[in-house]
């Protein structure tokens, strides 16, 4: 986790007109946020995505409240277009109208875990939406209970690239093949075992022992550059 | 310190963790413990319910549960593949810190599945993928558009071959003529000859 407010690390982020993807949830058609930091990081809200929340006034806070359960779900488990035509039904309003709410609740969610923004900037940027002191109270709980989570979940969409997963070997010895009879010739066969997005596939690979050796001193090159002085100041200033 | 067991490397330090983990079992428990871990590596299967029964006197927590399985797992494993004998691995294991009857109690399941258990492991080396089955025929070609008369033999050669990953039997088709044919069966007898004269 990074703690960014106040370390001086500048960011900012358009969303522009584009839509952003998300597998689980988000708002489509890109309210965006524009997250401006130097001490303090704030939200800025697009006037639709304020439009969207605003939906939440005009309920009362049972209602909100399970608004805000079902946001954290969709969050978790993907979203459920049947719940918001029920909702709508009940509240006596347009189906779009607590999607919009719903789904704008997820967004400020994302939003907000993602920046890591602290307690009293989540407090001053939805100051913005004019809600009332304790439906400002609600969000920022949500937001503190559930942001561990929702981080967690964000750091899952990343692009996944093929990763290790097992490796078998086998040292044999060729003693004679059909051209010549009476050799030595150790060889090590391996096979690697990678996994992409759930999917496996092996490889086969053949070596002689001279260049296994150079495989793992160039593997324990690698390692050992995380013993250098580079390497250990840019982990101590992650940490 | 170098272990015989680790092969001749150090041991691993969440083995060494896991040692006090193990203390706390009884010593008759490790012995049913180790029947099941190695019903396990011998492919039969691990009967979860019955392990959590057993650590339940020691109020194991569903962790610690894990990790004496992990750690059984790791030593018998570890100790069959580099060929350890009984007394060595007790030895061995009591410098780590492990009981006396604890350490007496598990090499002595280890004894008894040590040929099995190293069978085992050593069929499950790498392989690549295997020759499943030969079937074969010959026949003989009377006649061909290109030739009023040809009366040669030929052989249809079937392989098949089984995938080492999917398990499936692939089959490859070859037709061998008489001249080919005897040159394949030479070759191959030189190398049956060879593999037999290591046996």
């Amino acid at each position: 986790e990074r703690e960014r407010g106040g370390s001086g690390v500048r960011e900012r982020e358009r969303g522009g007109s584009g839509v952003r993807e998300r597998e689980r949830g988000g708002s489509g058609g890109g309210p965006c946020a524009e997250a401006r930091a130097g001490a303090k990081m704030l939200l800025v809200l697009a006037e639709e995505h304020k439009e969207h929340l605003g939906f939440l006034t005009r309920v009362d806070a049972a209602v909100v409240g399970e608004f805000c359960r079902i946001a954290v779900e969709f969050l978790k488990k993907g979203s459920n277009p049947k719940i918001f035509e029920g909702a709508a039904r009940k509240l006596n309003v347009n189906t779009e109208t607590v999607q919009n709410g719903v789904e704008g609740l997820m967004y400020l969610m994302t939003e907000s875990s993602k920046m890591m923004i602290s307690e009293v900037d989540f407090q001053d940027s939805v100051l913005v939406l004019g809600f009332s002191e304790d439906l400002n109270k609600l969000l920022l709980q949500l937001y503190l209970d559930n942001r561990r989570e929702i981080r967690q979940i964000l750091s899952e969409l990343a692009p996944d690239l093929p990763h290790y997963h097992n490796l078998e070997w086998r040292l044999d010895v060729q003693l004679a093949s059909r051209a010549l009879k009476q050799q030595i010739k150790p060889l090590l066969t391996l096979k690697l075992h990678l996994e992409q997005n759930g999917r496996r596939n092996a490889s086969v690979f053949q070596t002689d022992p001279a260049t296994l050796l150079h495989l793992i001193r160039k593997l324990e090159q690698a390692l050992n550059e995380m013993k250098t002085n580079h390497c250990r100041r840019i982990v101590r200033n992650i940490k | 310190m170098r272990f015989r067991f680790c092969g001749d490397l150090d041991c691993p330090d969440w083995v060494l963790a896991e040692i006090s983990t193990l203390a706390k079992v009884s010593s008759v428990k490790i012995k049913l413990l180790c029947v099941q871990v190695l019903r396990d590596l011998l492919g039969d299967g691990i009967d979860y319910e019955k392990i959590t029964k057993l650590t339940a006197d020691a109020k194991f927590e569903p962790s610690d549960v894990k990790a004496t399985v992990a750690v059984l797992n790791f030593i018998l494993a570890s100790a069959a593949k580099y060929g350890v004998n009984g007394e060595s691995l007790s030895s061995e294991l009591q410098q780590l810190g492990l009981p006396k009857e604890h350490a007496a109690a598990l090499c002595k399941s280890y004894e008894d599945k040590q040929t099995a258990l190293q069978d085992k492991l050593k069929e499950s080396s790498l392989r690549l993928n295997r020759l499943g089955s030969v079937s074969w025929r010959v026949d003989y070609t009377l006649s061909s558009s290109e030739l009023k008369e040809v009366n040669e033999p030929v052989v249809h050669l079937k392989l098949n071959v089984q995938n080492v990953d999917t398990g499936a039997l692939e089959p490859t088709v070859a037709l061998v003529s008489a001249v080919k044919f005897r040159v394949l069966l030479t070759e191959l007898k030189q190398a049956q000859a060879l593999m037999n004269a290591l046996n």
